[in-house]
C-alpha cells in the first residue's frame, strides 16, 4: 500500500471512524501535569509536544489488574466462574518506535510455554500506530541498544510527522486493513509534503550488547561486589518496572473471603523484597543490589538468551522515574568492559 | 561549603571513625544528583551539596539495607528536614544517636524535583517544607558544616500545600471523597511512596501480609485507598513531613496533603512536633497524663 496522509484536524475523523466501528482510540494526553495514554473522543485532547507518555501501552494487552475467574463456596461445594477475557478493538496512536518494539518482547514471555490469552487475546485488537520521534531528552537511548526513532519493529502503521499532520506509511497486513477500513479518513500524500527530521538520541559511548552479554552469562560474575557498589543506591520500588514497556512479571492473588470473591492477576516487580521471599522465610534475593541485578540480567541476559530479543528497548523510563537517579546505561556501561 | 565537606568525610573515613560515608553525588552525565556511598578517602572528592539534593538519605539508615549496614559504621549527609527523620528513627530504636556520624549541612532550600530546576532555586520550584523551614540549621548534629543560615520561618505557615489544606478542610464529605478517590485511582501500587520513607522502616510492611491478605494489594480503587489511608495512619505523629513520598509518587499523589495534614493534627492534639528532639518519644507511642481527653464524650 502506498503512503497516505491525514492532517492533525483529520484526526477528529479517524477517531470518530474507529469509535463507530466499535473501537477505542488511545493517545498521549495530559493528565495531572503528565502526558499519559489513555483513550481519547477528540482529537483536541491530543498532545503533540511529548517526549514519552509516563506510562507504558503495554496496559492494554496486559491491564494491572484483572479478575480471572470467581469463586464462591456454599454448601453445595465450591464453584469457580472463569471470567470471559473482553478484548476490544484498539488503536494506539503515537506510541513511540521503541515501545512499539517492545510488545513483541512480551508475546514471546506470553506464548513461550503456555499461551496466556488473557494477553494474545487482546495484544491481538491492538493497531499501533508509531510515531518517529522529533525530539529526544537525556534520558533516551533506543540508538544504544539497537533501535532508533525509525524503526518499524512491532509497529502496525508508522507515522512521520509534517508541518500539518502526518504521512501515513502502513507495515503489516493489519496495518493496511487498518487504513483501507478507515480509508475516508486518510488522502494521498500531497506535493511538497515533507517529513520532519527524526532526531536520533546519542548512543550511550563504552555499551557493547555483545559484551555486556557475554559478560552477564559467565557466573563468576554474577556474584561480582561491583553489583552492589553500582546499585545498593536502589530504594526497591516498582516505578522503574511499572512504567518498563517489557517488564511482565505478574501475581495471582485471591481477593474476598473465604466464601466468596475473585481471582486476580496483578502486575508484580522484581524489585520488592517478598518476590522471591519463600514460605519458610529464606529470601534467596535478600538484598536490594540483588534485586536490581535480577531486573538487569532479565533485560540483557534472560531475554537475549532465551527470546532472542531485546529486553530492553531504551525508553528511558525508568531513568526519569527513578526518585534515586539510578541510571540503567551507567550500569550498561559498566558491565560492557 | 563542599570542601569542607570532602575533607570533614576524608578525615571520618581515614580515621577509621566511619567506614562509609552516605551523601550526594552527580550522576555520568552531571545533570542530576544520586546518592553515593563514599569508602575510600580518596573519592571523597565525589561528595557534593547543593540545591539539587533533595533526596532524604535517612533511608538508607534503616535495617532494610543490610549490605550498607555491613560495611559499619555510617556517616550521613544530612539536611535539617533529613536530620528530623534521623531523630525519629533515634527515639523509635530503629537506630542508636552513637551509631551515626551526622554530617548536618547548612541549607538554603533545594527544589521541589530535579527536572525543575533550570539553572536557578526560584522559590516556585521549592517544596512547601522550604518556604517554612525551622531547621536551615541543623538541629542534631555531629559536624555542622556550611555558613549559618539567618532565615526565619514565617509565624503562620505558608504555600500552596497549607492553602490547598483549607480548601479541601472547607469541602463538603462527598467532595472531599471524590477529590481523594480521584487522586488516589491513579495510584499504581508501586511503593516508592513507602520505599522513599525512612520512617516506612517495616521489613515486612502490612501489604506485604497474605497469610491473610490484610489489605487488598491490586490497583483498583478499593486497594488503592486501602493502602494509602493505611500508611498515611501509620504515619501520624510521626511523618515530618519531609516531602520524599510526594517527589518519587510517579503519577503525580499529592501525598503532602495528607501528610501536612497529619502533621497539623497531632500538633493541635498533642502539641507534639516530630524530628525535634530525640528524647521525647512520639505521642502515638505513649501515654501520658496531660494527654487531651476531650475526644471521649
Amino acid at each position: 500500500m502506498t503512503d497516505k496522509y491525514i492532517s492533525k484536524d483529520g484526526l477528529n475523523g479517524l477517531i470518530a471512524s474507529v469509535k463507530a466501528s466499535g473501537g477505542r482510540f488511545v493517545a498521549p494526553v495530559l493528565d495531572t501535569r503528565q502526558v499519559v495514554y489513555k483513550e481519547v473522543s477528540s482529537a483536541e485532547e491530543i498532545v503533540d509536544d511529548y517526549i514519552l507518555p509516563r506510562n507504558s501501552y503495554k496496559e492494554i494487552a496486559f491491564p494491572q489488574t484483572e479478575i480471572l475467574a470467581k469463586y464462591e463456596l456454599t454448601r453445595d461445594g465450591v464453584t469457580i466462574d472463569p471470567v470471559e477475557i473482553v478484548a476490544r478493538d484498539t488503536v494506539v496512536f503515537g506510541a513511540r518506535p521503541c515501545e512499539a518494539a517492545s510488545l513483541a518482547s512480551l508475546n514471546s514471555v506470553f506464548t513461550w510455554d503456555f499461551i496466556d490469552e488473557t494477553f494474545t487475546k487482546r495484544q491481538e485488537k491492538v493497531v499501533v500506530l508509531s510515531l518517529g520521534c522529533v525530539d529526544a531528552d537525556d534520558e533516551c537511548f533506543c540508538t544504544t541498544v539497537n533501535l532508533s526513532p525509525a524503526s518499524t519493529e512491532g509497529s502496525d502503521v508508522a507515522l512521520y510527522e509534517t508541518e500539518n499532520g502526518y504521512i501515513v506509511t502502513p507495515l503489516t497486513d493489519k496495518g493496511t486493513a487498518f487504513v483501507s477500513a478507515h480509508s475516508d479518513s486518510f488522502t494521498d500524500v500531497a506535493k511538497g509534503e515533507e517529513k520532519k527530521e527524526l532526531v536520533n538520541p546519542e548512543k550511550v559511548e563504552g555499551v557493547d550488547l555483545t559484551k555486556l552479554g557475554e559478560r552477564l552469562a559467565k557466573s563468576p560474575n554474577y556474584d561480582n561486589p561491583e553489583w552492589a557498589e553500582l546499585t545498593r543506591k536502589c530504594c526497591g520500588c516498582g516505578a522503574c518496572t511499572y512504567s518498563c514497556p517489557t517488564c511482565h512479571c505478574f501475581d495471582i492473588i485471591d481477593e474476598g473471603t473465604a466464601f466468596e470473591g475473585e481471582r486476580r492477576k496483578n502486575w508484580d516487580a522484581c524489585q520488592f523484597n517478598h518476590f522471591t521471599l519463600h514460605a519458610s522465610g529464606h529470601n534467596p534475593r535478600d538484598t536490594q543490589y540483588k534485586r536490581y541485578r535480577n531486573r538487569f540480567m532479565c533485560k540483557f541476559h534472560i531475554y537475549p538468551t532465551k527470546f532472542n530479543s531485546t529486553g530492553c528497548v531504551g525508553c528511558g523510563r525508568c531513568i526519569r522515574v527513578c526518585p534515586v537517579r539510578l541510571d540503567i546505561t551507567d550500569l550498561m556501561t559498566a558491565m560492557s568492559s | 561549603m563542599e570542601n569542607e565537606l570532602r575533607e570533614k568525610a576524608k578525615e571520618l573515613l581515614e580515621s577509621g571513625e566511619v567506614a562509609v560515608v552516605i551523601g550526594y553525588g552527580f550522576n555520568r552525565k552531571k545533570t542530576r544528583i544520586t546518592p553515593v556511598f563514599i569508602t575510600k578517602p580518596e573519592e571523597t572528592d565525589k561528595l557534593v551539596f547543593n540545591e539539587l539534593c533533595v533526596n532524604n538519605l535517612s533511608i538508607y539508615l534503616t535495617r532494610k539495607y543490610r549490605d550498607i549496614q555491613k560495611i559499619g559504621r555510617p556517616a550521613i549527609v544530612a539536611k535539617g528536614c533529613d536530620i528530623k527523620n534521623i531523630v525519629v528513627l533515634i527515639t523509635e530504636g530503629q537506630t542508636k544517636r552513637e551509631d551515626i556520624h551526622i554530617l548536618g549541612v547548612t541549607c538554603s532550600g533545594v527544589v521541589y524535583k530535579q527536572e525543575l530546576f533550570k539553572g536557578e532555586l526560584k522559590p516556585e520550584i521549592m517544596p512547601s517544607k522550604c518556604h517554612n523551614c525551622d531547621v536551615r540549621n541543623p538541629h542534631v548534629a555531629d559536624t555542622v558544616i556550611g555558613e549559618k543560615s539567618d532565615f526565619t520561618p514565617p509565624e503562620e505557615p505558608t504555600g500552596m500545600v497549607f492553602d490547598k489544606i483549607k480548601e479541601i478542610d472547607a469541602m463538603s464529605d462527598s467532595a472531599r471523597w471524590d477529590f481523594w478517590n480521584e487522586h488516589f485511582n491513579r495510584c499504581i501500587k508501586c511503593y516508592a511512596c513507602r520505599q522513599l520513607c525512612s520512617l516506612c522502616y517495616c521489613e515486612r510492611c502490612i501489604t506485604e501480609k497474605n497469610m491473610p491478605q490484610w489489605i487488598e494489594t491490586s490497583a483498583h480503587p478499593r486497594g488503592n485507598l486501602a493502602w494509602n489511608l493505611i500508611r498515611a495512619m501509620h504515619l501520624a505523629g510521626r511523618c515530618t513531613f519531609c516531602g520524599e513520598c510526594e517527589r518519587g509518587c510517579p503519577v503525580n499523589i499529592p501525598l503532602n496533603l495528607v501528610n501536612q495534614k497529619l502533621v497539623l493534627t497531632v500538633k493541635n492534639a498533642f502539641g507534639f512536633e516530630s524530628g525535634i528532639d530525640e528524647n521525647v518519644h512520639p505521642p502515638m507511642i505513649v501515654f501520658s497524663e496531660d494527654d487531651n481527653e476531650n475526644f471521649i464524650k
